[in-house]
């Protein structure tokens, strides 16, 4: 697992991550969800509780008289089942019987009979229409001054008859808590089954994903190790090509261009043959300077960290011939391995190519610094850059290569550029 | 003619003494909380009233104590004027008496109770009173 260096970027760190946000989403989302269904459904076991209380018991024990507040008729009704009406069902606190004109003919609560209150949009909808309506009380409300419960109360009303037919509300309070308790009920075993299913995902997938990881790990290790030996391979044969090439190309051509230069100078040699025989010296000469600007390219001679300013400077060597003004420094790399050096040079060959390719700049800036954890690169031209996400194939080309050859080096690599402000390669690479 | 307003004077008497006992003979506060009153009745019966509270809602207790076991009497009990609770019962036991008890709603404010007991056989009427 050590191959992951950021704990994250642990697969097997990130599924449990994932399994814990994931479990905190659903317990939170359940959570919401069956307390919504839990509070629907204890407020519907409110209103059914209230009809059943209004239209079964309360109704059929109305004496006449009582829609008119005849307190004769209202001792009757308390005694028939008023009195009793709040305790029938446990979960009841207060019962309220409203005439249409909001005077409450019977309550439980003694000082409220006969006094009159204004009945709200609510109430009068239930009364004309006989629906059956619960809401959360306004204890703010007049009528509600002597409720006390803390938590506060839930209110449902419905309508029903007197004997004279005259319609009546009917209102039971609930405790608020007692319909949170509901909805506990109906939450916790639903959690549980929930956290319970997840766990065992969780148990079932840990492993798996354990296994996954190391596969992924140790597939990573080879590709590692198969990556640097071809980064190996690679430097091995462009050095091989550049010794064969500087100890035979290079060697047969100087001895070539010396040899003709030699026979121009014989004085037998007529003034015509000479100047061809000088001429094909020149062109040889060229030709020598060419290749070894190749091998340069292909593998520069002590590229190490000591080398590397002097490696930097033969690159921007090439710009200054075209006229542009060029500035290279590099500080705090001593020490620093090879193949970062190695990826540090060419990544600066690359920017430089382009700049002096594309760019049309009139100053080139290359600067490399590090410290005891990377070495950084930044590349720096004023020409007239470019729109980076617009980029043509041909030119994205180079700095798709770019990237791979930064990434396939360890490092991470990025071209900041827009039309008319120049461009900017910075590379960033691990010095380990 | 002297004679004829005495005799107008013995009548009203007459008629007189039976009204006056049936008002309240006496009040209390009561002990134990509540209030009793009570008094005699048209003729020789006597009735009581208790009213007291009880756990928000009054408690009425009428009594009429009759002279013999098996008297017929029709009651009612009014509550601030209003026909709360009324029925029949007999006189019975050593006491020679029935009592009734009712629950009644404590309205806001004092609270008064009126009993009204007739004897079948007999049309005497005991009347009584009782505020909270």
């Amino acid at each position: 697992m050590s191959a992951f260096r950021r704990p994250w970027a642990n697969p097997l760190v990130q599924f449990v991550l994932a399994a814990l946000i994931l479990f905190g989403l659903t317990w939170w989302a359940t959570g919401l969800l069956s307390e919504r269904a839990g509070k629907t459904e204890a407020v519907a076991d409110a209103r059914v509780t209230t009809e059943l209380l209004g239209r079964g018991v309360a109704q059929p024990a109305i004496p006449r008289g009582m829609v008119k507040g005849d307190v004769g008729a209202i001792d009757r009704f308390a005694r028939r089942v008023g009195f009793q009406l709040k305790h029938i069902d446990g979960d009841v606190r207060r019962i309220k019987i409203w005439r249409a004109d909001g005077t409450i003919l019977y309550s439980d609560k003694n000082r409220l009979i006969n006094r009159q209150f204004d009945l709200d949009a609510e109430q009068r909808a239930v009364l004309e229409s006989g629906a059956t309506e619960g809401t959360l009380s306004d204890l703010r409300r007049a009528e509600n001054k002597f409720e006390t419960e803390e938590g506060g109360l839930l209110e449902v009303y419905t309508q029903i008859r007197s004997p004279e037919g005259e319609p009546l509300l009917f209102e039971a309070y609930y405790k608020v808590e007692t319909v949170q308790e509901r909805s506990r009920q109906v939450l916790s075993p639903f959690r549980r089954i929930t956290a319970g299913a997840l766990g065992a995902v969780l148990l079932i997938g840990l492993p798996l994903i354990g296994i996954l990881t190391l596969r992924l790990t140790r597939a990573a290790r080879a590709r590692e190790r198969l990556m640097a030996r071809a980064i190996d391979a690679s430097e091995a044969e462009r050095r091989r090509i550049a010794r064969d090439l500087h100890d035979g190309v290079v060697q047969e051509l100087a001895g070539t261009a010396f040899a003709l230069t030699g026979a121009a100078r014989e004085p037998s040699v007529t003034p015509a043959v000479r100047e061809d025989l000088l001429a094909s010296s020149s062109a040889l000469r060229r030709s020598l300077r060419q290749l070894r600007s190749l091998l340069v390219e292909i593998h520069p001679p002590g590229l190490n960290a000591a080398g590397l300013p002097a490696a930097l400077e033969d690159l921007t060597a090439q710009a200054s011939t075209t006229g542009m003004e060029t500035e290279v420094s590099v500080s705090g790399i001593e020490g620093a391995p090879d193949h970062v050096v190695t990826l540090v040079w060419r990544v600066a060959q690359e920017a430089i190519r382009n700049a002096v390719r594309h760019a049309h700049a009139t100053h080139l800036e290359v600067e490399v610094e590090g410290d005891e954890r990377q070495v950084r690169l930044r590349v720096c031209d004023n020409g007239v850059g470019f729109d980076p996400d617009a980029s043509s194939s041909n030119g994205s080309y180079g700095l798709r290569g770019l990237q791979s050859l930064v990434h396939d080096g360890g490092g991470r690599v990025q071209v900041e550029s827009a039309p008319g402000a120049g461009t900017t390669v910075r590379m960033a690479v691990e010095r380990g | 003619m002297k004679s004829r307003t005495a005799l107008a004077a013995l009548t009203l008497s007459a008629l007189a003494l039976p009204l006056a006992t049936v008002a309240p003979a006496t009040a209390s506060g009561g002990g134990g909380g509540g209030h009793r009153t009570s008094g005699a009745c048209s003729q020789s019966s006597h009735w009581r009233l208790k009213a007291k509270n009880d756990s928000g809602r009054i408690e009425v207790e009428a009594e009429v104590h009759g002279v013999r076991v098996g008297q017929g009497w029709r009651w009612s009990i009014s509550h601030n004027g209003s026909p709360s609770a009324s029925g029949r019962a007999t006189t019975r036991g050593p006491s020679r008496s029935f009592s009734v008890n009712r629950l009644m709603i404590n309205l806001a404010g004092t609270d008064h109770f009126t009993l009204r007991a007739v004897r079948s056989a007999t049309g005497e009427v005991c009347r009584g009173k009782v505020s909270l």
